[in-house]
Order: C-alpha cells, then sequence, then structure tokens
C-alpha cells in the first residue's frame, strides 16, 4: 500500500471513480429553487418596504423548508433542522465510544455488543462453551450466533450487508481521533463523578485503575503472539491494542493451514 | 402624509403614506412572519399598487397603510363597493360612465391598500362577472385600466382566488393588442402574468387562448414600462417545465433579435425580466439555444455580469449562462480563447460572482465553473492558471454547504480527464496536487461527514483520487492526518448501502492490515 500505483482491485468491487461529467438542471429544479425565491422577494422588495429583519426572517424560513436532513445511520429515525443540529444529533447519539479501544459505534447498544465480544473474559469462556452469544447487530432480531463468522454470515444474507462489512474491523482510527477520543471519555467521566466524588486527581487514578485492569485481563486473554511489547493505554501506536477475539483466531487457524498469524 | 404631491417617482406615494403608527407596528410583527404572507411573498404573482398610468393623484388619496387587525374593515368595505358597482353597470341613464368609473375605482382601492386585498369577500359578492362587463370592447380606457387593476390583485393571491379570473381571460387577452392605449394593454399584461404564475393548468389555459402572441409583441419596442411588464408576463407564461411555450415563442418572428436588443442595450429592471425569459428559453428549447448563441448571446451576457451591481438581473444572466454552458460546450470555448483573463472574459466574471456575498450567485457560479472544468483538459488548465482557485479552496472551507458542494464538483473535475469507455478516468496529477497542497482535503472529509449522500459520496471519490493519485504514495497519510479514516468509518452503519461499501472498499484497500507496517 506504499506505493502509489495500486491495483486495481478496487475496481473489481465496482468503485464509481470520480467522472467528470456537465450537470444540466431542467428550470423546475430544486437546485435553483433559492435563485426562484429570491427573485420573488426582490421584486416584492419595492412594492412591500421589507425591513432587513423580515428579509433575513423569510431566506431562514425558505432554507429551513427545503432543507430537513434525515439522520443516515442505519435505524435512527431522526430529522433535523440543519446541518448544524445533526452534527449536534450525531455527537449526541451516534458516537459511543469503547473505554478500551476507543472504537466509535453509532448506538450504545452496538457500543455494549463490541464490549462483550472484545473485552470480555466472560463472554469468551461462554463461547468457548458453545453457548449462542453473537448477537445478530440489528436492532429487533435477536437471532445469536455461536461464532463470529456465523453472525457475518447472517448479517450479508439476511439483512443485506456489504461482503465486506466488519463489525469488529482490523483497521484502528487515526492517532488523533484517538486521541481526542480518549480525551474525551476521561473529561466526561470525569465531569459524571465530579458530582459524587472530591478531586478529579482521585479520578483520573481510579480511572486508570479500572482500566488497567481491563488491560490486565486483556493481556491475560491473548496469545503471546498477540500480545504487543508495549500496553499503552489511551496511545495507541502502530499496531497496539488490536484485539482479536479468541474464536476468530481458531477459527482462522481451522480454516487456514497457514500460520496463525495476530492480525493487528 | 401624503403630501408629498410632486412626486415624480411614482413608487415614492406608497412609501411615504405608511404611517407612522402602521410602520411600527408592521415591524413588530415582522418577527413572527405569517406562514400565509411567506407563501405571498415568495409567489410568482404581483400585486399592483400603483397603477400603469402612472397617475400620481390616485396613490395620493390613500389611507394609512392597512394591517391585518382592520381586515374585517376592509372586507366590509369591499362588499359595499360591488355593490355599488353592480347598480353602476345596470344603470343605463346620464352619467353612467362615470359613475362606472368612480365605483371601479373605489374597488380598485380596496383591492390596492392592503398586502392581503378582500378578495375572497369581492369574490363573493360577485365582483368577477360585473369586471368582465366592464372590459367589453369599446369601453372607455379608464373603465378598461380599472376593471384590468381590479382583476390583477384578485388574482395575486391564493390559487383558487387566481383560477376566479377565467371568464376574464379571453377579454383581457384582447386588450392585449396592438390598438389598445399602452397603459390599459400594460395593465392586462399584468393581470395575465398573475395567472400564468400560478401554474401549469392556467398557462395552457392562457396559450390555448393566444395569449402568446400578443405578449410576445409587447416587448418589441425600445422601452417603456410595457415591455418590463410584458417581458415578465412571459416569463411566467413560458416557464414550464413543458417545453410548448417556449417552443411557441421562438417562432415569434423577430423576438429573438428584440430579446438580444434588449439584453443589450436596456435598463437593468427591463433586462431583468428578459434574462428570465432567456433562463426558460434556454433550459426548454434547443433551437433558441443554438439560434441564441449564433446571435452572440454569450457576449451580452458576460458583458452584463461584468458592468451590473444588481442581484435581480445578475442572477438570470449568471443563470442563462450555466444553461448554455450546460448545454453546448463547444459555444463557449471560441469565449475562453478569445477573452482569457480579462474582466470581461467568462473566468473573470464567475470569479467576480464567487466574490459576491449572494449566496445564490456563489452557488450557481460554482456550478458553471464545474461545467467548464468538466471540458477539455484545455479548460481545465484555463480554470487552474486564475485567480479563481484561491477563491474555490477558500469557499470549499467557509461557506454554506450548497455552495461548498458545488465548489466540490469543480476541484474534483479539475483533477480528472473526461472518461474515454470503460477505463478508469484518468489523474490529472499536476491540478491534484496543486488543490490539495492548497489545502482541500479537510474540506472534501467534511463533506464525507455529511448526512447528504450526494455529498458524501462525492467526498468519498475525492478521496479515493488522493489516495489513487498523489505521488509517492502521500495518499494514505494526509487523509489520515484529516481524520479521513474516522470519517470513513463512520459509513458501517450508514444506511445507504453504496456508501458503505465504498469507503469500506478505500479502507480495506489503502488502510488494511499493512498500513503504517513501516513506521
Amino acid at each position: 500500500m506504499a506505493t502509489g500505483m495500486a491495483v486495481d482491485t478496487v475496481g473489481e468491487l465496482g468503485f464509481p471513480y470520480w467522472n467528470p461529467i456537465r450537470r444540466r438542471f431542467p428550470p423546475d429544479s430544486p437546485f435553483f429553487a433559492s435563485g426562484n425565491v429570491e427573485r420573488e422577494l426582490l421584486a416584492k422588495q419595492v412594492t412591500l418596504d421589507f425591513t432587513e429583519d423580515e428579509i433575513n426572517h423569510l431566506h431562514k424560513f425558505v432554507e429551513i423548508e427545503t432543507r430537513r436532513i434525515s439522520c443516515p445511520i442505519v435505524g435512527c429515525p431522526e430529522r433535523l433542522k440543519s446541518l448544524d443540529h445533526f452534527e449536534d444529533h450525531y455527537n449526541a447519539r451516534h458516537t459511543a465510544s469503547c473505554s478500551v479501544c476507543s472504537r466509535v459505534y453509532p448506538t450504545s447498544r452496538l457500543l455494549s455488543i463490541h464490549i462483550s465480544e472484545a473485552h470480555d473474559s466472560f463472554f469468551q469462556a461462554k463461547v468457548s462453551r458453545g453457548y449462542d452469544m453473537y448477537e445478530c447487530l440489528v436492532e429487533g432480531c435477536g437471532l445469536k450466533f455461536k461464532t463470529y463468522k456465523a453472525r457475518h454470515r447472517h448479517l450479508i444474507d439476511k439483512h443485506k450487508f456489504p461482503t465486506t462489512f466488519e463489525f469488529f474491523k482490523k483497521t484502528q482510527l487515526s492517532k488523533k481521533r484517538r486521541e481526542k477520543l480518549q480525551r474525551q471519555h476521561v473529561s466526561k467521566l470525569k465531569h459524571e463523578e465530579d458530582k459524587e466524588a472530591a478531586s478529579s486527581d482521585a479520578m483520573e487514578v481510579e480511572d486508570k485503575g479500572s482500566l488497567d485492569g481491563l488491560v490486565s485481563a486483556l493481556s491475560s486473554l491473548t496469545t503471546s503472539d498477540t500480545t504487543p511489547s508495549n500496553v499503552s493505554f489511551g496511545r495507541r501506536h502502530g499496531r497496539g491494542l488490536t484485539f482479536v477475539p479468541r474464536s476468530v483466531h481458531r477459527e482462522k487457524r481451522t480454516e487456514s493451514s497457514s500460520a496463525p498469524g495476530p492480525t493487528n | 402624509m401624503a403630501d408629498d404631491g410632486s412626486a415624480s417617482n411614482r413608487r415614492d406615494p406608497i412609501k411615504s403614506s405608511v404611517g407612522h403608527v402602521a410602520g411600527q407596528r408592521r415591524r413588530q410583527q415582522a418577527v413572527t412572519v405569517a406562514k400565509e404572507r411567506r407563501e405571498l411573498l415568495v409567489r410568482a404573482k404581483r400585486l399592483c399598487r400603483v397603477g400603469t398610468s402612472g397617475d400620481v393623484e390616485d396613490a395620493l388619496v390613500e389611507n394609512e397603510m392597512m394591517i391585518d387587525e382592520e381586515q374585517p374593515i376592509l372586507e366590509a368595505q369591499a362588499i359595499k363597493s360591488v355593490e355599488e358597482l353592480k347598480s353602476a353597470v345596470q344603470y343605463q341613464g346620464k352619467g353612467a360612465m362615470q359613475k362606472r368609473v368612480t365605483a371601479l375605482r373605489e374597488l380598485r382601492r380596496i383591492l390596492s391598500k392592503s398586502e392581503f386585498p378582500p378578495v375572497e369577500a369581492a369574490l363573493s359578492a360577485g365582483a368577477i362577472p360585473l369586471l368582465v362587463q366592464c372590459l367589453s370592447f369599446g369601453s372607455p380606457d379608464e373603465q378598461l385600466l380599472e376593471s384590468a387593476w381590479c382583476l390583477t390583485n384578485i388574482a395575486a393571491g391564493k390559487p383558487e382566488e387566481t383560477k376566479a379570473l377565467l371568464p376574464a381571460l379571453p377579454l383581457l387577452i384582447a386588450h392585449l393588442g396592438e390598438k389598445s392605449s399602452a397603459p390599459v394593454a400594460e395593465q392586462c399584461a399584468w393581470a395575465i402574468g398573475n395567472v400564468a404564475g400560478e401554474g401549469e393548468d392556467l398557462r395552457n389555459v392562457l396559450l390555448s387562448q393566444g395569449a402568446l402572441p400578443s405578449l410576445a409583441r409587447m416587448i418589441f419596442p425600445d422601452k417603456g414600462s410595457t415591455v418590463r411588464t410584458a417581458a415578465w408576463a412571459l416569463s411566467n407564461l413560458i416557464k414550464g417545465p413543458e417545453s410548448k411555450a417556449a417552443a411557441q415563442l421562438v417562432k415569434v418572428d423577430g423576438i429573438l433579435d428584440a430579446i438580444l436588443r434588449h439584453l443589450k442595450k436596456t435598463d437593468e429592471e427591463t433586462a431583468t425580466e428578459i434574462a428570465w425569459i432567456i433562463v426558460y428559453l434556454s433550459a426548454l428549447s434547443d433551437i433558441a439555444t443554438s439560434m441564441l448563441l449564433k446571435g452572440g448571446i454569450l457576449h451580452l451576457l458576460i458583458e452584463r455580469l461584468a458592468n451590473s451591481y444588481s442581484l435581480q438581473l445578475l442572477i438570470p444572466v449568471l443563470r442563462s449562462v450555466g444553461n448554455f454552458v450546460a448545454v453546448d460546450p463547444k459555444a463557449i470555448l471560441t469565449i475562453l480563447i478569445r477573452e482569457q483573463n480579462t474582466e470581461e472574459s467568462i473566468i473573470g466574471v464567475l470569479a467576480k460572482c464567487l466574490r459576491s456575498e449572494h449566496r445564490v450567485l456563489k452557488k450557481e457560479a460554482a456550478w458553471v465553473l464545474s461545467n467548464i472544468a468538466a471540458g477539455s483538459i484545455e479548460q481545465k488548465r484555463m480554470i487552474h492558471s486564475t485567480e479563481v482557485m484561491p477563491l474555490l479552496l477558500r469557499l470549499l472551507s467557509t461557506s454554506p454547504f450548497d455552495i461548498r458542494k458545488e465548489v466540490a464538483y469543480v476541484l474534483g473535475n479539475l483533477c480528472v480527464e473526461s472518461a474515454e469507455g470503460d477505463r478508469k478516468p484518468g489523474i490529472i496529477q499536476e491540478h491534484l496536487v496543486s488543490i490539495v497542497r492548497g489545502g482541500c482535503l479537510p474540506g472534501f472529509i467534511e463533506l464525507v461527514r455529511s448526512p447528504d449522500i450526494e455529498a458524501a459520496r462525492l467526498g468519498l471519490q475525492f478521496i479515493e483520487l488522493v489516495l489513487r493519485g498523489m505521488p509517492n504514495g502521500e495518499g494514505p497519510k494526509l487523509v489520515e492526518g484529516e481524520d479521513g479514516i474516522d470519517a470513513m468509518e463512520r459509513f458501517q452503519f450508514h444506511e445507504n448501502e453504496e456508501l458503505r461499501v465504498m469507503a469500506n472498499s478505500l479502507v480495506d484497500k489503502y488502510f488494511g492490515e499493512d498500513y503504517g507496517i513501516d513506521e
């Protein structure tokens, strides 16, 4: 991937490359709506003596009416008044982030599924004993599966997820983003617990403590292949703390005879 | 209050007659602009407050401008006035004509006082048949004028009120004829313009009754307010979306020459309405488009764009240019080559629009540029080498969403050759590099985050260009540096499958397992 001349695997997947084309719009296209409205307002301005306030209100009205935004996250029914409202909504509702690995999920349900599957030793224990632990990600479906792969197949077959969809993606957030989320999360925790406890210093320690606990639980689960050389909380450098559930490892081993490479 | 008897400007009397109290109250009401009023203002119809005869005397008798609370009073007056008109029409004796004109005038004043004339009251009292009667052939000009004026304002409001004019249409159209006096013809054109502005059904009725040729004839003179009003009415008549009216207009002998003549010389207000006619012709009639281009319209449009500061005029002129460019890119090549980089070049005037503070101008200018940038490599180079580039880059980061989207089209189009057949379109690395170095990536990634499907798609497509086309494999690092990976990972749970697949495939391909392996 370091070279500029990439192979055309993207082409095979049908990526719609940027292709310059001329765009023509019919006269009643919504594209021209604001210009048409402007025409009528300007024409009446002379006879009806608007104040500047009125003009601003009129413009706002037209914009608001023509641009109600539907939130595009699967299953979210919100319709927002403006782009700013959308951003606020998105940040409030769809950025649940994992305190262990900083991954971000659009709903708290998905986040909690992730935490169980990726960071919970009890979950793994039940999996290894053959329970159906992997929930379908689509809210309301209710089905559960014994393996990650089986659930993956179900998502594709039943719910039309793309084959490239990976609930547990192996790639990571950009460094900047991870650090930002970490800061956000820590300050959120601080803020919440400030209501009960004393100093924020104490909180930080406690925080770190509980998270350290998770981290050590984590490392006890991984094979030596996957333990990173330095477990540094909050700063994920390169191929740091990418956790792949043991069950996935096991499946991979049985499915392919090649060496069980830790997939970081 | 209304003592400015010597006002030469016809509009002034109305403004100065606004009572102080009424004006204050209106300003307070401005904060809660009623939905009804907004709809009224946005309609393609126009209330007539000062008549076409330019008689200042009429306006002077105006009282304070009415405000909504006094609506019941207005309605009562309307009903009474229609009753009086009825008896005046029935009266056959001496001075009948004067009686009729007086009654008409009173009704007209009631219908002109307020932003919300008591139309419903007037209609229910039976105004229309009376007004139609007053339009009969051979009636004196004053009578025709007042009657047409009443009808104009009746038609300026709600759809059902406008439709009520149906019985009057044949007579209104007839009085557009060349034998009518100018003010009468103009007032009839105004009424017809309001009817045409209502909707396609009424437009079709007007067309079937022969309104178009008569209106068209009215724009041949060199100047006069009649030309302006008729041009406006005509623009309402041909706006479509069906193209048959536009096609009919093209066939009027000499009309295109008249249009070109006015575009070149006439005052800005008239040119504005003419420009709207051009907008619709260029959008709906290929014949008109090619004939106007042959007649040198692009040069005239560019001249107007360069020299005018009237937003009213700039909007339709710019849009006309956009329509021509969208249809016939070859036509602009001649312009581009001839006048490159002068203030009067097409790029120069588009830059002027981009610099404007008006949202519509910025958005539509970017649209035009995007179409030019979709052309040959020479055209791309021509844009890329001008002052437009820093403007575009700045707009990408700072302007409202709809403008940013259009700018994105321009920038992306500049970086890619047009595809031939099924091959992947080639990247113009020189342009891509300079645009990325100019700081466009954050703006595109911002688009990726937007809930607008088209914008998100554009953003992802541009990211693909960066990932594929930046030299020395810099692409992935640059994208990561601007939180691009994060933005793309948002799509995992996006409801749009195409976007999910696009984002996933980019992340898989360029930020897969081996990413960062060299660190």
